[in-house]
């Protein structure tokens, strides 16, 4: 078999049975924005917006560059943005002037909390 | 990296600082979805509570029931969504959940090997180890191995049964009751039951 042909036989995240190192038990506490990320998978996946299987495909094809620079919410907030442009229902237009705003508004609320800290 | 040169997913006390890039787009695809009436904001907070509520002990009871009913046992191991849903736990995914035994003879193992699928309603959010690709890929390979890392040896005459979960069907292990322990109430033996039991990387608790 060439090699382009082996490249067929799996998509990327079709792993298992590859080799790898030992086990990383690693654990973290999820933060609230992750916790907020996973509620918003499955109110998606209730309203039959995206589904389990939609969300896997779209973290697969942010490609393996993405896949090994971004955390797990990470890539899973992109991939929903991304489904969610091929579906009409945001622009990626909406959603960058909705980022500034958020932004600004979180920015503007630290830097109110830390005049009232030294103020206090 | 991204622009604000932090990563709030991996220090989630950041305190002051500012959101990181992705929370921000978190925040901002949410926000849009309830003004555009797709979702509503009542959900998500909901939804965070249910999720809240799934933590191991959900399973742990779940198991330790399965121990002292020899009833229940059949029914939860006949089908695992409707002996789940008699002890409340509710199921906010359309999957099918399959409890497997573990016997003298066989140790079954979990694992995702496309992603991170998991029985969430009983255990809640996996452990990142579960996500990662060591696990991931060896599970299904080289699972004595595996189980060895984890400090679980099994004898060669035990058949190990891994199972890939998927988007549509999660499993659940029913670990082996301890030996001694016919004198526990069910709540003794709840706690002899851990979230890595449930996985199948270890056994129960011995007391």
């Amino acid at each position: 078999m060439t090699q382009t042909e082996n490249l067929l036989q799996r998509l990327p995240t079709e792993m298992g049975g590859l080799d790898a190192g030992p086990i990383q038990r690693v654990e973290h506490e999820y933060a609230p924005w992750e916790k907020r990320c996973h509620a918003l998978a499955n109110v998606l996946d209730i309203h039959k917006i995206i589904s389990t299987e939609e969300k896997r495909r779209g973290v697969e094809s942010l490609g393996s560059e993405i896949d090994g620079a971004l955390t797990y919410y990470e890539r899973w907030i992109v991939a929903f943005a991304n489904i969610l442009f091929q579906k009409q229902l945001l622009t990626p237009g909406e959603l960058a002037q909705k980022m500034d705003q958020v932004e600004a508004r979180w920015s503007r609320d630290l830097q109110k909390e830390r005049t009232e800290r030294v103020r206090a | 990296m991204n622009p604000h040169g932090h990563d709030h997913a991996r220090s989630p006390d950041a305190g002051d600082a500012m959101p990181s890039y992705y929370e921000i787009m978190e925040t901002s695809v949410r926000e849009l979805l309830v003004e555009k009436q797709l979702i509503s904001a009542g959900e998500i907070r909901r939804m965070l509570e249910v999720m809240d509520s799934r933590t191991p002990a959900l399973g742990s009871k779940l198991v330790a029931r399965a121990w002292v009913d020899p009833e229940f046992r059949a029914r939860l191991l006949a089908n695992g969504r409707a002996a789940c849903e008699e002890l409340g736990i509710s199921f906010f995914e359309d999957t099918q959940l399959i409890v497997l035994e573990n016997t003298d003879k066989i140790h079954n193992l979990l694992v995702c090997t496309l992603c991170s699928c998991y029985p969430r309603e009983i255990l809640g959010l996996p452990p990142d180890w579960y996500k990662l690709k060591p696990y991931r890929v060896r599970a299904v390979k080289e699972p004595r191995a595996v189980l060895a890392e984890f400090g679980t040896v099994i004898p060669d005459d035990v058949e190990v049964r891994v199972n890939d979960s998927t988007a549509m069907v999660r499993y659940l292990v029913l670990p082996q009751r301890p030996p001694h322990t016919e004198n526990f109430s069910e709540e003794q033996l709840a706690s002899l039951v851990t979230r890595d039991a449930m996985i199948g990387v270890a056994r129960a608790t011995v007391p």
